[in-house]
């Protein structure tokens, strides 16, 4: 029976919805597919095209062949296998192109519109933002209509587009339902569908203050935190990411013992601590960057030697970690292997940096004092912090402490433990970052690439490891109000964020602030609740609703499927409200009007007969309440009521008021 | 193979299942369609969907993707929408089917299926489906008909089978079907001989007057008011269009020539070639204006004329 009815040909504006939307799906991989593969696919579909107006320039079956072995000798040529994310997407689009040629039938349609669809999918493995899952809503909406188009023979695009529109509509709780229901499993990781990303910069293994000239800064996005309870004053918000004890007075380079080492238990924390979330953007390194110190761990994390958290899953996908941190703590002993190293320095001291040193009495009095002595020589001496120092080849140490003095962090953090180093003090560099953006509505931080830090840590007897920022001695600021990153973009200098830009730009600046924060803080939604909801996240938010385990989740499933459909189903089923109710309930709303001036309908007054009174008790309304009761009557027992009256009726009984 | 079939043929008689297959028994009345009478399945079509969400859903899964589960689940959404859309696409319609005009065996009767929707939703692209496919949207509020055509095989009564109506509104992915039996049996008369074999005038004695006369001019007898049965070709038009009244022209023959058709005096073997051969004889006394009877075993007709005369005996050919 349906033989006849699937090899049924696609019209030509089915051909034209169908074309527009693989059009529309197939766009945005411009960004992520090779121009080759991308132009190839616009060839075929343009092919196409031109072929619902002049289907003689379709290929013929042997041309067709021939257009596919071409096809698949250049995707071989690539030498990009059939695994993986770019490998399958090009696959699928040079398919779907192929397949675009050889449309004949209904049935080639539905395909074609199938195979769309996971192209659509193939677009989220790209791109995982709220304006890329719009789009896709876009293009569900068009390959819906394609098919709509089909089995309503519609022609009208705007009814079409609102048959589907309502069906999507209707289709959201059962989405939603699911979404949060069904159970999410952890993929293992298939070594085949690794793709290499692209290499993000951020904080480096090694540091080389002196090679610098300019340090490149960037607005990029690093991690969000969101703390419930208190926050964290600006001068304690340092996220710690690589320690680096090892250096040969250039280069500094992580301890070469710190992954032989576990770190020590007897790290002891005091005072009040902060709870926080961090959601940490695709990195390149598995570090995590948690505020400094980190007590409890979340899952997949592990603390190394320099108290630093590395994350022990695929640091290219967002993650969400839960953690606490105290800013009072005590790193107890030292032990030996890790005092020898950080008391290392090159073999050759100039003489320079001894003599400051012992000026600063390095060698005579207690740590804690020379310290201070330190932190007052840059303060009081002309340093000067800047983004953009001098090169510094031969011995930058000495040549920043005695003839350049102007730098950024890690040029301060650097001289600061090679002097503490040379007065016989454990020290070391910390990186990481420092400070954070407050989104005032989302009420979050945003820790961005230029926040990225370097300060020093030094090891006080009955203290443990405590840090010092020799920065905040020359730029207080820095620490203070962190950096105003759009100023320092836009003049390429540094710009404390002294002032509120607001301040300085006036009320349209202030709006763009805020419609710039509303904007992040639904991105922040968007990434936190949508992209990265996973296992962890679902069990505990199925927890704080009380479904223990994934049985009772389905369960819950079940149910709220089941729900959504009946109400749906009876939202569809519903009757009309038939004409001659219609009208009685807008001659009621007349009589209640009627009933507030004691003029009530008594009981088997007919209508007539009662407006024939009130006409007679109010003159002054008489012509409006006999036309009511006209039409009341006309809607009510009349055989044909055409919808104008039923207007006029609703219109004049809601407009009805006593006139004396 | 036969037990396969005996099997199949026992299946479709259950009385649990013959609804399915066969629709509910015959109905006299309106068929108004719910949910016992409306049948659902996924098409081919449904059924890639729903392979097309496993593969969504996988990708998600490997990729950890939750945009594509979202996706799928969307898709999972929509199904369901579209199962209870394509449900109301024949839900609440009521259907009823027109009276036939009878035909010949052989000729195709032409069925008059009448969609009311009395819903607010218009109804897209129904397919009704007898003998072959026909497709209908209908209105809000209003009615549509639909011509079904039937093949008859045999004088009688005749009962036009099981018509189905078929949606696959909105998306193609489910099909709803409704199979709707009529007790609205249409007449058939019997196949009618090639003609050829004259009338049987030697039949009756008044046979021979009428066979002399016939040779002559045909005379005009007078005019007749008009009583009901009297053939529209006689009808005196030109009094009517005076307002005079209908009368009738009559011709002299006419009394006299009436033919007699008698089923015992008809040549042919079989009752089947008799009947036919009466068909022949009734239609060409019809075309010709001849008064003739009709008389079959347990049956005889008064000679007449007209449309009236001529239908009951063509009925009595087809019931015989």
């Amino acid at each position: 029976m349906s033989n006849s009815k699937q090899a049924e040909l696609a019209s030509a504006q089915v051909f034209s919805m169908l074309l527009g939307a693989v059009g529309l799906t197939v766009l945005p991989h411009a960004w992520n597919l090779s121009w080759d593969i991308f132009l190839g696919f616009f060839v075929l579909w343009s092919w196409r095209c031109i072929g619902v107006w002049r289907p003689r320039y379709l290929p013929s079956k042997a041309l067709l062949f021939a257009v596919t072995l071409l096809s698949l000798g250049f995707l071989y040529s690539q030498h990009q296998g059939v695994f993986g994310r770019d490998a399958g997407t090009r696959i699928f689009v040079i398919a779907l192109g192929l397949k675009l040629l050889e449309i004949k039938t209904i049935r080639d349609v539905q395909l074609t519109v199938n195979f769309a669809f996971i192209i659509a999918a193939t677009l989220f493995l790209y791109q995982q933002s709220l304006l890329m899952a719009a789009y896709i809503i876009v293009v569900c909406l068009s390959l819906l209509m394609t098919l709509n188009a089909i089995h309503s023979k519609i022609t009208d695009v705007m009814l079409l587009a609102r048959c589907v529109g309502v069906m999507l509509l209707q289709a959201l709780p059962v989405c939603i339902a699911l979404f949060v229901l069904f159970p999410r499993l952890e993929a293992p990781r298939w070594a085949f569908l690794n793709e290499r990303t692209l290499t993000k910069s951020g904080l480096s293994d090694t540091l080389e203050p002196g090679s610098i000239t300019d340090l490149g800064l960037s607005d990029e996005l690093v991690f969000r935190v969101k703390f419930t309870g208190s926050r964290p004053p600006p001068d304690e918000l340092y996220w710690r990411g690589p320690v680096f004890s090892h250096t040969d007075g250039k280069h500094w380079t992580p301890s070469l013992s710190n992954k032989a080492r576990r770190h020590p238990d007897d790290l002891r924390f005091a005072g009040n601590s902060y709870n926080y979330t961090l959601l940490l953007e695709p990195q390149s390194k598995p570090w995590v960057f948690a505020l400094d110190m980190p007590a409890s761990l979340a899952p997949n994390l592990v603390m190394n030697a320099d108290y630093q958290l590395i994350t022990t899953v695929n640091p290219e996908q967002r993650a969400e970690y839960a953690l606490r941190s105290y800013p009072h703590y005590n790193t107890g002993v030292l032990p030996p292997i890790e005092a020898q190293e950080n008391l290392a320095l090159p073999q050759t001291i100039s003489p320079e940096i001894k003599n400051l040193v012992g000026e600063l009495a390095g060698f005579t009095q207690p740590p804690a004092v020379f310290i201070q002595a330190v932190l007052r020589y840059f303060r009081e001496q002309p340093f000067y912090y800047t983004l953009s120092p001098p090169l510094m080849v031969e011995h930058p140490i000495d040549t920043f402490l005695f003839q350049t003095r102007t730098g950024f962090c890690s040029h301060y953090a650097t001289a600061f433990v090679y002097l503490l180093r040379v007065a016989k003090i454990p020290a070391r560099v910390v990186s990481g970052y420092q400070g954070g953006k407050l989104n005032a509505i989302g009420e979050f931080l945003e820790i961005r690439q230029a926040d990225a830090h370097a300060w020093a840590e030094v090891w006080l007897a009955g203290q443990g490891w405590v840090r010092f920022d020799p920065t905040a001695a020359v730029a207080p600021e820095r620490i203070q109000q962190g950096v105003n990153i759009d100023m320092q973009l836009a003049s390429g200098t540094v710009n404390f964020s002294l002032f509120d830009a607001a301040a300085q730009h006036g009320v349209l600046a202030q709006w763009y602030q805020t419609l710039r924060q509303g904007w992040q803080n639904v991105d922040y939604s968007w990434q936190r609740w949508v992209i990265n909801y996973n296992t962890a996240n679902q069990a505990s938010f199925l927890q704080g609703l009380g479904m223990q385990d994934m049985a009772t989740a389905l369960r819950w499933l079940l149910i709220s499927i089941a729900l959504c459909t009946f109400s749906i189903f009876v939202f569809l089923m519903r009757r009309p409200v038939r004409v001659p109710d219609r009208a009685l309930r807008h001659y009621q709303r007349f009589l209640r009007q009627l009933a507030r001036h004691n003029l009530v309908c008594a009981t088997g007054e007919t209508a007539s007969a009662f407006a024939q009174r009130v006409g007679e008790q109010l003159p002054a309304c008489r012509a409006e309440v006999e036309q009511i009761t006209q039409l009341y009557l006309q809607c009510r027992y009349g055989k044909q009521v055409e919808v104008a009256q039923l207007q006029t009726l609703a219109k004049l009984a809601a407009g009805f008021k006593l006139k004396a | 193979m036969s037990g396969l079939g005996k099997f199949w043929r026992e299946l479709q008689a259950h009385p649990r299942l013959s609804r399915f297959f066969l629709g509910e028994a015959p109905s006299k009345t309106a068929i108004h369609l719910n949910h016992r009478r409306i049948f659902i399945v996924p098409t081919r079509q449904g059924f890639g969907f729903l392979l097309l969400i496993v593969v969504l859903l996988l990708i998600g899964f490997v990729y950890n993707n939750n945009l594509t589960y979202l996706l799928a689940f969307l898709l999972i959404g929509l199904v369901i929408v579209t199962i209870l859309h394509t449900f109301r696409s024949l839900s609440g319609l009521l259907l009823t089917l027109g009276s036939a005009k009878p035909v010949f065996v052989g000729e195709r009767a032409n069925l008059p299926l009448y969609i009311e929707n009395p819903s607010q939703v218009k109804r897209y692209h129904l397919e009704v489906s007898l003998e072959e496919q026909v497709f209908v949207g209908v209105e809000a509020m209003s009615v549509q008909q639909v011509n079904v055509y039937s093949t008859t095989l045999q004088r009688g009564w005749h009962q036009c089978g099981t018509i189905r109506l078929t949606s696959r509104f909105p998306l193609g992915l489910f099909r709803a079907w409704s199979l709707l039996r009529f007790a609205c049996p249409v007449l058939v008369y019997p196949k009618p001989a090639v003609s050829g074999l004259a009338f049987p005038e030697q039949a009756s004695g008044e046979g021979q007057q009428g066979q002399a006369r016939r040779g002559g001019v045909e005379d005009f007898y007078g005019l007749l008011e008009y009583r009901a049965g009297d053939a529209i070709k006689h009808i005196h038009w030109k009094s009517y269009a005076k307002a005079q009244g209908l009368f009738t022209k009559h011709y002299s023959h006419f009394q006299a020539s009436a033919l007699t058709l008698d089923y015992a005096y008809t040549p042919g073997y079989g009752v089947e070639e008799r009947v036919s051969q009466l068909c022949r004889w009734v239609m060409d006394a019809e075309a010709c204006g001849r008064p003739y009877s009709l008389s079959l075993p347990g049956l005889t007709l008064p000679p007449g004329c007209g449309e009236r005369h001529y239908a009951s005996c063509l009925q009595a050919l087809a019931l015989f």
